[in-house]
């Protein structure tokens, strides 16, 4: 139930973040017991570079608070879909939070919003539409790859969030998004690699009015491809961007000044060695390698007259 | 969603890749560019339906809409015969348009649709023929964007406006992007539920207005918008046009007001005037008038929403937006011991420094992990068969601060 709203206590069963340092958090679930490899019912015991953790303790405690381990200290804290993003076993390729962002804002999407995804892959992107479009939006995802399609609604599930969202097994570039979501949608979002070829089934989707598409893709080819389609469809206003996000570390700075004007005066050679100074400053430094790419967002219209 | 334009709707009026926010009022104006259009045409028509905008007769300023039936005639593609292979021919002067601006401006008054004076001034272009491709396409572009005599009405959205108050003044809105203003809605882990708070000291009401979209209609969720003002900006609030149980549910209050009504409760009887601390930027604002009758009988409507704002701060809030002009360090310092544990932090500011400081302070003072400062990069695309490159121009975002509240 724990990306549904905000919890202040954990419930047996949720998914808890635990939190160590910016480089090590952990997703885990607040369950005295598991099933071990062999199916066996054991007891649920998290590892962490600090000593192993059962995770039954963490019932009843409250999000936001530390907790002691046997090397150090852990904070436990409610899961987001930007931790899920970053913690999510990855099945597929992913989109991340400054791409996922942009394509919230940009579909336009409210808490009463229908929305078409497809595919689904590891549902890092489905994850923070349910949270834009609860309680009275939902979410229709796509995928043809059942595996995937049954794991998504699992999480989907254990995460307390089946009520806003229904994944199926299909391949929505022969067969679109059926029947039953005809004149139904405010938005849709195509992350595939054959774009163009979903998008001839996307105009019956929207609402009478129209609606907003969005589609992602890695490579300049497959934008090019997609909006000639979309504007052959009657799409408008094509918009096509890309967003990258740096983080600076950010660090406290000490540089020595030398104090050269002592040396135009011949005496005093020991205050030249003594008296060092220095500077102290703050500055924000961007790491050596940052995302170069990750791919277009390519947002359009589509509208008709009711 | 209504799809009729009516007087008193807030409309994004859009030329080209102009856009504009106005109030449609009954026989009113609005200036786009030399034009000033009355306005009184669009009324009854349709939100997305295209109009010409046409000269009233006898008069040099003054424009009319007329609504445009067959869009085909607009869109339709300027038929281009000749290109040359390259520029080599091709003199930097002026002298290369044989028409004069007399007749050009003659011929925009004789009601010729803008692509019709495109053509003609392409037909009495000496060296159009002779240019290349590309730059025909340049010049048809350049050309069609002053003449253009077309615009569109749509009705707001937080998308349109952030992208219009940017392109207009990134001042009005004190420098935040869209993606920028996206990732503050992302991070901050804003939902339907729970109370927020925003302390905005000017974005046009943008903030106020997406926090509010976020919040969305029939829900449990409220915002505490906090201002350093007498009255909050509100244009964007407004222009979204939310229904009144939503819009009762941001609780626009003086930060100062309310913070000293946090802490030292009620003013005393005779001490009932709205603290003036700063005076507010006198832009975009509605001053309401004080009944002076009532206000003996009845507390001030800044007072109740103050205590209301106070009952809420009272059980804590689930995510605090700053987005200020002032240094972000005393603001956070006011503020944060209201945020629950567990729930984000989100600071933006155009410059990079005071983000800095702010960050140590976390680190240091308080209580917060997972502290992050980023910054974007977004570029724009064109898109065409074989012509496919970045935008030429580039823009500035700001800086983002982000990090989560913990308990010791
Ligand atoms: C890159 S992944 C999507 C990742 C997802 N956006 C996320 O953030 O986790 C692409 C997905 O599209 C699915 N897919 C590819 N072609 C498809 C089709 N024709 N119909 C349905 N799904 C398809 C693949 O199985 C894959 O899971």
């Amino acid at each position: 139930m724990s990306f549904n709203g905000y919890k202040d206590l954990i419930v047996e069963g949720e998914s808890v973040i635990l939190y160590l340092t910016i480089n090590q958090f952990y997703i885990l679930e607040a369950k005295t017991t598991t099933l071990s490899k062999k199916g066996v019912v054991v007891q649920n015991i998290f590892q962490t570079p600090y000593g192993s953790l059962a995770c039954g303790d963490l019932i009843g405690k409250k999000y936001g608070t530390k907790i002691q381990l046997k090397k150090g200290w852990a904070y436990i804290l409610q899961p987001t879909p930007e931790f899920w993003t970053e913690l999510l076993p990855h099945r597929t390729q992913i989109i991340y939070t400054p791409d996922i962002s942009m394509i919230l804002l940009c579909l336009e999407l409210k808490p009463t919003s229908i929305v078409i995804e497809s595919g689904t892959g590891s549902g890092s992107l489905s994850h923070a539409i349910i949270r834009k479009i609860k309680p009275s939006g939902h979410l229709y995802t796509f995928d043809f790859h059942e595996t995937r399609v049954d794991i998504a609604r699992n999480e989907f599930k254990e995460h307390g969030l089946s009520q806003y969202v229904t994944v199926q097994t299909r391949d929505v570039c022969t067969d679109g998004f059926g029947k039953d979501l005809e004149g139904k949608a405010d938005s849709v979002f195509l992350d595939l690699p054959q774009p163009w070829l979903a998008a001839t089934f996307t105009s019956q989707v929207f609402k009478r009015g129209g609606g907003r598409l969005c589609s992602f893709s890695p490579c300049v080819e497959q934008v090019q491809k997609m909006c000639s389609a979309l504007t052959n469809l009657g799409y408008q206003e094509i918009q096509t961007m890309e967003v990258l996000q740096s983080q600076f570390a950010i660090q406290k700075k000490k540089m020595s000044i030398l104090n050269l004007d002592m040396l135009k005066t011949s005496n005093n050679k020991e205050t030249v060695k003594n008296e060092k100074e220095f500077s102290n400053f703050i500055t924000s430094v961007a790491p050596n390698t940052l995302p170069g790419h990750t791919g277009y967002l390519t947002l359009l219209l589509f509208h008709q007259h009711m | 969603m209504e799809e009729t334009i009516k007087v008193g709707d807030y409309i994004i009026v859009q030329r080209q890749n102009y856009t504009k926010l106005h109030k449609l009022k009954g026989h009113g104006t609005i200036l786009l560019g030399s034009f000033n259009i009355e306005m009184d045409n669009c009324i009854g028509e349709r939100y997305f339906d295209t109009f010409q905008i046409k000269n009233v007769p006898n008069s040099k300023r003054n424009y009319t809409l007329e609504k445009i039936e067959n869009l085909s005639l607009v869109s339709s593609n300027l038929n281009v015969e000749e290109s040359g292979n390259d520029n080599r021919n091709i003199e930097a002067d002026d002298n290369n348009q044989t028409m004069s601006s007399e007749e050009i401006n003659k011929m925009k008054d004789e009601e010729l649709s803008s692509n019709n004076i495109v053509e003609k001034l392409i037909s009495n272009s000496k060296t159009f023929s002779t240019k290349t491709g590309f730059s025909q396409e340049k010049y048809i572009k350049k050309k069609s964007k002053k003449y253009c005599e077309y615009i569109q009405i749509r009705r707001p959205s937080i998308r349109l406006m952030a992208q219009m108050f940017y392109r207009q003044d990134p001042a009005k809105i004190l420098g935040i992007r869209i993606d920028d203003l996206s990732q503050i809605l992302t991070y901050s882990n804003i939902q339907s539920e729970g109370t927020h708070v925003l302390y905005d000291s000017g974005t046009s009401g943008l903030m106020s207005a997406a926090l509010m979209e976020t919040i969305g209609p029939n829900t449990t969720g409220k915002l505490i918008h906090m201002h350093p003002g007498n009255e909050c900006q509100k244009v964007a609030f407004l222009a979204m046009e939310y229904p009144e149980e939503q819009r009762k549910r941001c609780i626009n209050v003086n930060l100062y007001s309310v913070l000293r009504q946090f802490y030292q409760g009620n003013p005393g009887e005779g001490d009932s005037i709205e603290p003036n601390e700063q005076s507010s930027n006198a832009e975009n604002q509605v001053t309401e008038e004080p009944d002076a009758k009532r206000r003996k009988v009845e507390r001030p409507n800044w007072q109740v929403d103050n205590e209301e704002a106070c009952e809420l701060l009272k059980k804590g809030v689930h995510s605090i937006v700053i987005t200020a002009k002032e240094h972000p360090v005393n603001i956070v310092d006011a503020l944060e011991p209201f945020l629950l544990p567990s729930r984000n932090l989100v600071v933006f500011s155009t410059f990079k420094e005071p983000l800095e400081e702010l960050y140590f302070h976390l680190k240091t003072k308080l209580n917060y992990l997972a502290v992050k400062l980023s910054t974007n990069f977004m570029r724009n695309y064109q898109v065409l068969p074989e012509r496919t490159h970045p935008e030429v121009n580039m823009t500035n975002g700001g800086y983002l601060l982000t990090g989560i509240k913990i308990e010791q």
